[in-house]
Parts: C-alpha cells; structure tokens; sequence
C-alpha cells in the first residue's frame, strides 16, 4: 500500500516513455546534465591545473608564514596527512667583503625546496642557465649576479653570511618564489639550512621570516588548511596565490568566474528547454489528469504520481547526463591534448555528484510549476475538453526557476555579487523589455488588415494569444542572452588579456639605479636599443600609523593589510597618475606635498579614509602625509606598480634609487651583461621566465575558455530546436484545420516561416537589450572589463534569432504539410 | 470519512437525492441560470434516463451528480453523503467508491493501451489483480483480441466497449453515462447500448443515462425530462 503510488507512477512512466510523450524532455534534462557535468569536470579539472601550475609560483600548494618554526604538532599534521614539506628562513644580512657593504636578503632553504617549480643557475654566462630542483650544497652559496659586483667577488670566492663563510658555487637566476614587489629586492643569498645554525644569526628577537612549505594531495590540503586555519596567531598566515601574486591571480580569478559563467548559462539553457517540454508534457496530460480526478485520484495523489514520475525520470536521466557528461569531457580534452599539460588534474567524483544535483535541481526549479498546475485540473474536463487548469502562479513559476538557478550560480560561483548582479539585471530587463513585447504584439494586430494572407496568418498567432507567444518569446530570449553573453565577455575577456600583455610586454626590470647613474643608463639602454618604460624615483619605507594609530591594530590577520605593513614597502612620487591606475575616491594633487594617493586594496584592508593622516617610517624618521586619493591598480599588468604614490618634493629629504622596466628578446640577453658590467651596482630582474609562465596559463585558460563556449553554443543550438518542437501540438492542429479547409501548402509554408521568423525576431530583440545590460552589470561588477556600447550585438542577435527560430520552425512543421492532415489528426 | 460509516448510511438511503439544485454561471454578459429548482431521488438498482434538448442542463446535471462540479445552492447526496460536506478530495474519493462514468467522447487515455485503459481505476484504488480483472471485463465485452492496443488503433464502437469495461471494473454503485452513443453510428451504438443494459443488470449496478434519443430513454425505468433547466415531467 505503502509503494502503491510508487508503482503506479512507474507503470505511468514505462506507458508514457513507450508512447513517446516523454522524449523532448528526458531530451532536455539530458542536455542540461549532460553540459553542466562536462562543464563541472572540465572547469574542474582545468581549475585545478592552472593552480598547479600557479602553485609553482608559491614553490609548494599551500604555504604558511610565520615568525616563529611552526609547533611539531603542525608538521606532524601534515605527515599524518601524507602532505610533503620543506621549509625556508628569510632574513636580511649585511654583507662585508673587499672594504664593501651589500644588504642582501638571506634565504636558507631545506632539502626538498622547491616542492613546485625549479631554480635556474648558471655559472657566469647568463645565456647558458639551467633548470634545477637541487638546493646549495652544504657549505656554498648561491647568489645574485648584483651580489658579485657589488662586492667585488668571483664565482669560487667565499663569503661570510653571519659566522659561517660559504663558498659561492653558482648565480641564482630565477627563483620560483620571490616574494615582495618584485622591483624592490635586496639581492639574494641562498643558502642551505644545515649551515643555517652555523651562521649565528637565528638569535631570540632577530627579524626572521619562516616559511613552511606543503605540497600532496587536494582533498588532504584542504583538510590541513581547515584543521590549521582556527590555530594560527597573529604572527602567522596562509599565503595565498592569489594575494602573493596578483598578477597570476588576477587572471585565475577572471577565469575561474568566466567557466563560473559558461556553467549558468549551460543550465540557464537547458532549464528552458526543461521549462518548455514540462509545459508541454503538462497540456498533454491534462485530460488523463482529468480522467484520473473524475475516477477518484485526490489532488495529493495527483501530485504524488506525477512526482514519483519525475524522480525516477530526473534520476534515470540524470545518471544517464553524468555519463554522457563524463565522455564529452573526455573528448573535448583529448581534442585539447597537445595544448595542455602533461599531468592534467585527475577529474573529482565531487564534480560528477554537482552534475548529478544540478539535473535534479534544474528539474526541480523549472519542471515543478508546470507540474503543480496538473494537480488543480478539475475533473470536470472530462465534460468540457476546453476547461484548462489555471496556470500556476506566476510568483511560483518565476520565484521557483530564479531560486533554483541562485542556488546554482552561487555554488558555481562561489561569488554572491556575480550571482545578484546577473540575476538582478535579468530580472528587471525581462520585466520591462517582457511588458513591451507585449504592447509590441497588440500593436502588430493593427497592421493585420494591410497585409496578405500568410503574413496575416503569421503574424495573428503571435498576436492572438499574446501570454503564450511572450512565454515563448522569453524562453527563446534566454536561450540568445545565454549565448550573447558568453560569446562576448569571452571575446572582449581574451582581448584585454591579449592587450595587457602585448608580446613586447617588459620581461626585465632594473632597480637600484641611483640617481648619478641615471642619465648614463638611459643612454646606453638606447645604445643597446631597448626601450624602457618611465623610471620611478624609489624610497624605501614603513607604514607605521593611521590617524596616529599603530596599523598593527587596524589589520585583521591574513588581510592584504597585514602583509603591507609587515614589511618595507616601495614608496614613489609622481606629478600625474600612472597610465594603468584609475581614480576611485578622491582627486588628483596640482603640486601641494605631503599629500599621498593609496591602493584601494589597501586602503580597504586597512579601513584608510580620504584625509587620513598616514605616518611613515623612512630610515628612522617619521614623515606625514594626508590622503589625497584612492587609487585602483592593475595588478596583473607587468608593469610597475605602488601602493602608495606621494606628490612632488614630499620625499625629496630621503635618498632614491630608480627602477624601470623594459622588453628584451631571449636572444638579445648578452645586453645584460653590457648593463651589468657598466652599471655594477644596478639590480636586473629577469621576470621573462615569469611572464613566460603567465602567458602559458592564459593560453590554456583562453582554451578552455574557446571549447566550454562552444559547447554552450551547441547546447544552445540544440535547445532551440528542441524548445520549438514542444511549442508545436497547437500550430500543428491549426495547420491541419486549415489544410482540410483547403489552405495550399505553399501559404502555409510561408505563415509558418513568417510566424517563427517573427518570433525569432522579437526574441533577438529583447535578447539584444538583456544581453547588453547584462554583459554591462558583468563587465563593471565582476570582470573589471572597460564597458562599451555592442552596436553589433543589436544587428547580430535579432537576425540570428530570426533565422535560427525560422529554421527550425519551418523544418519541424514540414510533417504537417507533407503528411496527410488524417494521420497527423490522429498523431495529435 | 471512513467507509464503514459509508456503508450504514448506504443501506437504507437513496444512492441519490436531489433538493432544490440550482446551477448558474457567471459569463460576460451577466448570470447565466443553467438549472433551477432540481428535485428528485434514485433508488438502487434503478436505471433513470435524463432528456432534453441541447442546451437544457443535461450534462451540467451529470457533472453535479458525479461531484465534477458544485452547485450554487441545493443539496446533492451520494450514498447518503452530503457531497456540500466535503471538499474536492473528499468527492473524489466518493467517486473512487461508488462511481464509474461512460462519456460520449469515450475519453480513453492515448498512450495505454485498451487493458492499461481498464486497469486504471483499480490501480487508483490499489485493487488486487488489477490485470487479471481488467483482462477478464475486456474478454467480457468482446475484446480478447485487442488487449494490447492503443485506443489510436480501435473503432468508435471499440473504444466504447473499453470504456463500457473500464466503467464497470470497479463494481461501482452507480454508473454515469453521457450520451455513450453519441459519438457512434446507430447499428454500433445499438450494440454499446445491449451491452451496457446487459452489464448493468450483471453488476446490479444503478444507472443514469443522459440522452436526447427517446427510444434509448424508454428502456430505463424512468425518465427524468430537462427543459431550460428545469423538471419538465417524470415518467
């Protein structure tokens, strides 16, 4: 008894699958499990590539910082863990060698560093370096080329790093984890950890930097990284790829949110689809429905038979998606085979359940409205065939598919502005832009009398039942915004990559040039024919106090905040704003000192205000300065950039050294060693090997970003077509009810492309004006775009949507014309 | 509502009673009164026709007394139960119990086939052998040879005759049938009528009959004559 209704709803279900009744929309749940699992597991699994391959930038997945070693109980945490581990110590030395002095930044590391990336070393001739995973022997030391110069030292010499003296056996140039601004380094010592005791200068109180190194497993990092979070103290925290490199992070970022994006748009589309078969699965059913009331089903049986038949027909095909899902994945991966690393993130099981729940989900959202409308069919059609079910609630029949399509962005996203801003856009555009369609369909009535035949035939079933054409016309619409959106913010998002790192984008930067030496700089980068961008004037200083109180109290643990005044930090001045900074709050000084022009990051952490007065410490002395402006930075330009940029003469009391940057092809590189050899003193950072990095992970990242888009097409594509077809069993009756009076097919033809190609049209329409809101609230609030006005979507979109809803009108009404109007009758 | 008290109001009442029915609805053009002022009871057993020309509330009649639909005042008691009393799930449940229907327009459901169209109601009922018994009323009305086909692929006449089998597999008390003949040529519906008459005396089942055919009316022990909703006479 308990299963009766169970039962029953799967009999129903094998007779109704039998029949063919529930092909469109076992169809449409396919195509969205299908797409949201292939999306889920590719995102994923390119996700989880491109981090580990921006993990080599942190030389490790996960890394704590600390001023203290971290207890055992940690480390024995991680091993339990089976997470690998190596640890470094930074810290700042003065060295003394051939009567001269050299501030260098001291980094001793443990065996096993680097756990991601490598080290590339050479032995003199900066053409000829190589890759290593290998650390400094015991005993040696590997250092910057500047360190030589400066000291007046030849690879071989031996240095004293505190009381040790450590032979040094080879140049460091290029080190995976190089924190800081990158153009404000003391020159590197790289030593190794054995020695480090020997040095003396790990006493209690001395300025030392530890860092803890983890690499292993995903599941098992983000266990440690939960069971460590609570534990850490001030003094301690993650470091995070995407705080200590912003520039990589940036970019992670905007990928992620894009595969974040194709994913609702892929669900977006197929919730349509399973929007329009349930409706139609619905009108279909009513007379059964009818039957079974008449026959004595209660209402809560109704519900419950038709509920039990979309679980199991959600499960089979949701199962079914998954698999289909799974393969696509496969395939679109083996397509990108050559493109993509070797060791590709293995897919997670987690992926394949969130396909799973989204089918289920997606159906839930879009096919329980209609299917409530069912439960309230009143047993009296049997009577009267043209009584029809109020519809349900449009509160319900929104609010439910918006529910479920938030809850779907939000997991997707992870990001609550991207889902409210697109949800919100939607929503108001779809009201207005819905409620002019609708005065536009009243108003096409009027030209009715002024055309002929077929347009009037055309045109009056769209304009007859004005509810069900805008229900079409939105359901359409959505499927074209989908489509819009994602072809555009792809293309305008790989653009501004492409722009912002043009293949000439500055790979070298030289620091430390004093201000002597500038004039002569300049003249022999020209001699060498670089072309460098503008020198900033650099004074290295401390951000001490805010309105005199002490920033250690205004920075929570882990914030952006807590690393800036944790440190020195690069402080410039400048008479204009730098090209790639924008103005957020405030304005731009016309010559008064003193006045100072904060990262808005920053700024945010620290909670700094407009007319805030700033104290910095600069070489022991406190120097005063009132906030100007607040300033946003493109962080992921290779470029330089401040978070603090001072008006003209407020720091012209302390001493400078400049920096700049510029372009140098990798056979070109000789050039260094002409600055080098003329310019001792100057610190050249190669970031070329850096760049390289970054521009591999935008090419994969713009990849993936090509197939998921093309995939969303198809499932765009696909569910128009199929969308079209459910809307056909009332234009199909009328057709054969016309044929029998006599209508020639050649008339009919052209009224049915007159009727989709209309509606097609008016679904661009609406879809232009959604699209561009939209893509504007994206551009502005989630990818940082710079917005203009897409004249091409309003030409494109419309067409498109006319000759696509057209065609597929046409092609699947061509049955009626073409088979006798008996069968079709019977067929209905 | 339990059956147990269904079944003692059940023995001594009318399987139905009608006091001062009234029908109207509300249209665009104002009130529409589609029956007025309906009286008159059904005993068990009894096979009552209903006539009147098009138009004359016959159907809306049939609708009311099956609990399809409710009146605007005058009471309706099925198996002694007030149908005012209760609430649409309260009907259907009435209906699963005691009612089964023969319409016009046959109103088979397309994708079963004939059986699956007569297993139906027991099913609704969680009846035991829904199968074997639906298999059986088919083989009864001449229908072994097209257990397993779709309604799509019978006659008028055949389709009548599941819809006579699937009518009587619940045993119901009372059997609604609409102007069954309606859709079917005279020879055919002579035929559907023998049946139906025939079943009806086997199942010792009460009949109404809704028909504008005067000979098919004269075969039910009485006639209950509608004109613009009103009793005309009662024969």
């Amino acid at each position: 008894m308990r299963y009766r209704y169970f039962t029953l709803a799967l009999r129903l279900l094998a007779r109704d699958w039998r029949s063919g009744e529930l092909s469109i929309l076992a169809a449409g749940l396919l195509i969205a499990v299908a797409s949201s699992t292939a999306i889920s597991l590719l995102g994923d699994r390119l996700r989880q590539t491109m981090v580990g391959q921006a993990a080599e930038f942190l030389a490790a997945d996960l890394v704590v910082s600390s001023h203290d070693a971290l207890p055992d109980a940690w480390l024995a945490r991680a091993q339990q863990l089976s997470l690998r581990h190596a640890n470094t110590e930074e810290f700042s030395s003065v060295l003394v060698e051939n009567d001269e002095l050299l501030l260098t930044g001291v980094k001793a590391v443990s065996s096993g560093y680097p756990l991601r990336g490598y080290l590339r070393t050479t032995s003199g001739d900066i053409t000829e370096e190589v890759k290593t995973v290998d650390i400094p022997a015991p005993g040696t030391a590997w250092v910057d080329g500047r360190v030589l110069s400066a000291l007046n030292l030849k690879l071989g010499a031996e240095i004293a790093v505190g009381e040790q003296r450590l032979c040094l056996s080879r140049l460091l140039t290029y080190e995976p984890d190089r924190r800081g601004d990158l153009y404000s380094l003391s020159p590197r010592v790289m030593i190794n950890q054995a020695d480090l005791a020997a040095t003396g200068i790990l006493q209690p109180g001395s300025h030392v930097h530890y860092y803890d190194l983890f690499a292993g497993d995903e599941a098992a990092l983000k266990t440690f990284k939960r069971w460590l979070k609570p534990q850490l103290n001030p003094g301690q925290r993650i470091v995070d790829i995407h705080e200590d490199r912003p520039e990589i992070g940036h970019a992670l970022t905007r990928a992620e949110r894009y595969l974040g994006l194709a994913s609702i748009v892929v669900v977006l589309i197929a919730g349509v689809a399973i929007a329009m078969s349930t409706r139609r699965y619905t009108e279909r059913h009513f007379d059964v429905t009818a039957m079974f009331r008449c026959l004595g089903a209660q209402q809560s049986s109704i519900l419950r038979i038709y509920g039990w038949q979309f679980c199991i027909l959600g499960a089979l095909t949701s199962l079914a998606g998954c698999l289909v899902g799974w393969f696509i994945q496969l395939g679109l991966l083996s397509l990108l085979k050559g493109l993509l690393p070797q060791d590709l993130a293995s897919a997670s099981g987690l992926a394949v359940a969130f396909g799973l729940a989204t089918g289920l989900m997606t159906l839930l959202g879009f096919a329980l409205p209609p299917l409530l409308r069912l439960r309230r069919t009143s047993p009296l059609k049997v009577l009267r065939r043209d009584l029809e079910p109020l519809p349900s609630s449009a509160w319900i029949v929104y609010g439910l598919a918006m529910l479920s399509i938030a809850v779907l962005m939000w997991r997707y996203t992870d990001d609550l502005k991207m889902t409210t801003t697109l949800l919100l856009a939607g929503l108001s555009a779809t009201l207005v832009l819905g409620s002019i369609t609708w005065l536009l369909l009243k108003l096409s009535r009027l030209l009715l009398p002024h055309v002929g035949l077929s347009w009037r035939f055309g045109l009056q079933n769209l304009s007859r039942q004005p509810q069900t054409s805008i229900s079409q016309i939105l359901a359409f619409s959505v499927t074209l915004v989908a489509m819009v959106v994602s072809l555009v913010v792809r293309t305008e998002l790989l653009a501004d990559w492409k722009q912002q790192l043009p293949a000439d984008a500055p790979n070298h930067f030289a620091l430390n040039i004093f201000g002597k030496d500038l004039d002569g700089f300049k003249r022999l980068l020209a001699q060498e024919g670089v072309t460098s961008s503008a020198f900033y004037p650099i004074v290295r200083g401390r951000l001490i106090a805010v309105n005199g109180v002490d920033v250690h109290q205004l920075a929570s643990k882990e914030s952006q905040g807590e690393e800036a005044i944790s440190r020195d930090l690069s402080l410039t001045w400048s008479a204009s704003l730098p090209l790639d900074n924008k103005l957020v709050r405030g304005s731009w000084w016309t010559g008064e000192p003193f006045q100072v022009s904060v990262e808005q990051g920053l700024a945010d952490s620290l909670h700094i205000k407009l007319k805030d007065e700033l104290a910095f410490n600069i070489s022991g002395q406190t120097l005063r300065a009132t906030v100007r402006s607040i300033r946003s930075v493109r962080w992921d330009a290779m470029t330089p950039n401040f978070y603090m940029i001072f008006s003209p003469a407020t720091l012209d009391a302390y001493p400078s050294t400049y920096l700049t940057s510029f372009y140098l092809p990798a056979q070109r590189k000789t050039a260094l060693n002409h600055l080098v050899k003329a310019f001792p003193g100057i610190t050249i950072l190669e970031v070329d090997v850096l760049l390289e990095q970054f521009q591999r992970i935008l090419k994969q990242v713009t990849l993936a970003i090509e197939y998921v888009l093309l995939f969303a097409l198809a499932a765009g594509f696909t569910v128009l077509f199929a969308a079209v077809r459910s809307s056909l069993d009332a234009r199909v009756y009328e057709d054969v009810l016309l044929r029998i009076l006599g209508a020639s097919r050649h008339l009919l033809r052209r009224s049915q492309l007159i009727e989709f190609a209309a509606l097609g049209l008016f679904a661009g329409l609406l879809a232009a004006a959604i699209a561009e809101l939209t893509i504007w609230a994206l551009y502005s609030r989630v990818f940082a775009l710079a917005y203009r006005f897409h004249w091409e979507i309003w030409l494109m979109t419309p067409a498109i949507g006319a000759v696509l809803v057209g065609v597929a009108g046409f092609w699947n009404t061509r049955s009626v014309v073409n088979a006798s109007p008996q069968s079709t009758l019977q067929n209905l | 509502m339990t059956e147990d008290s269904l079944m003692k109001r059940r023995a001594e009442e009318p399987i139905i009673a009608v006091e001062n029915l009234c029908k109207q609805v509300t249209t665009s053009e104002g009130t529409l009164t589609i029956l007025t002022s309906v009286n008159f009871s059904i005993k068990p057993g009894e096979t009552v026709a209903v006539t009147g020309a098009s138009g004359s509330g016959k159907s809306t009649l049939l609708g009311l007394l099956a609990g399809l639909d409710v009146p605007t005042s005058g009471i309706i008691r099925l198996a002694g139960v007030s149908l005012a009393e209760l609430d649409e799930d309260g009907r259907a449940y009435l209906r699963s119990q005691y009612v089964g229907f023969v319409f016009q327009s046959f109103q088979l459901l397309p994708s079963f086939t004939a059986q699956e169209n007569v297993m139906l109601p027991l099913e609704l009922i969680a009846a035991a052998d829904p199968g074997l018994k639906a298999r059986a009323l088919l083989e009864r009305v001449g229908l072994e040879h097209r257990l397993q086909h779709y309604p799509r692929q019978l006659s008028g006449g055949e389709q009548q005759r599941v819809a006579l089998a699937r009518a009587f597999v619940t045993l119901p008390k009372l059997l609604l049938a609409d102007e069954p003949t309606g859709n079917l040529d005279s020879k055919t519906g002579r035929t559907i009528i023998e049946l139906l008459f025939e079943l009806n005396q086997e199942k010792n089942t009460t009949l109404v009959l809704v028909t504008h055919d005067e000979a098919l009316a004269s075969r039910c022990e009485r006639m209950i004559r509608l004109e613009a909703g009103t009793i005309q006479e009662e024969v």
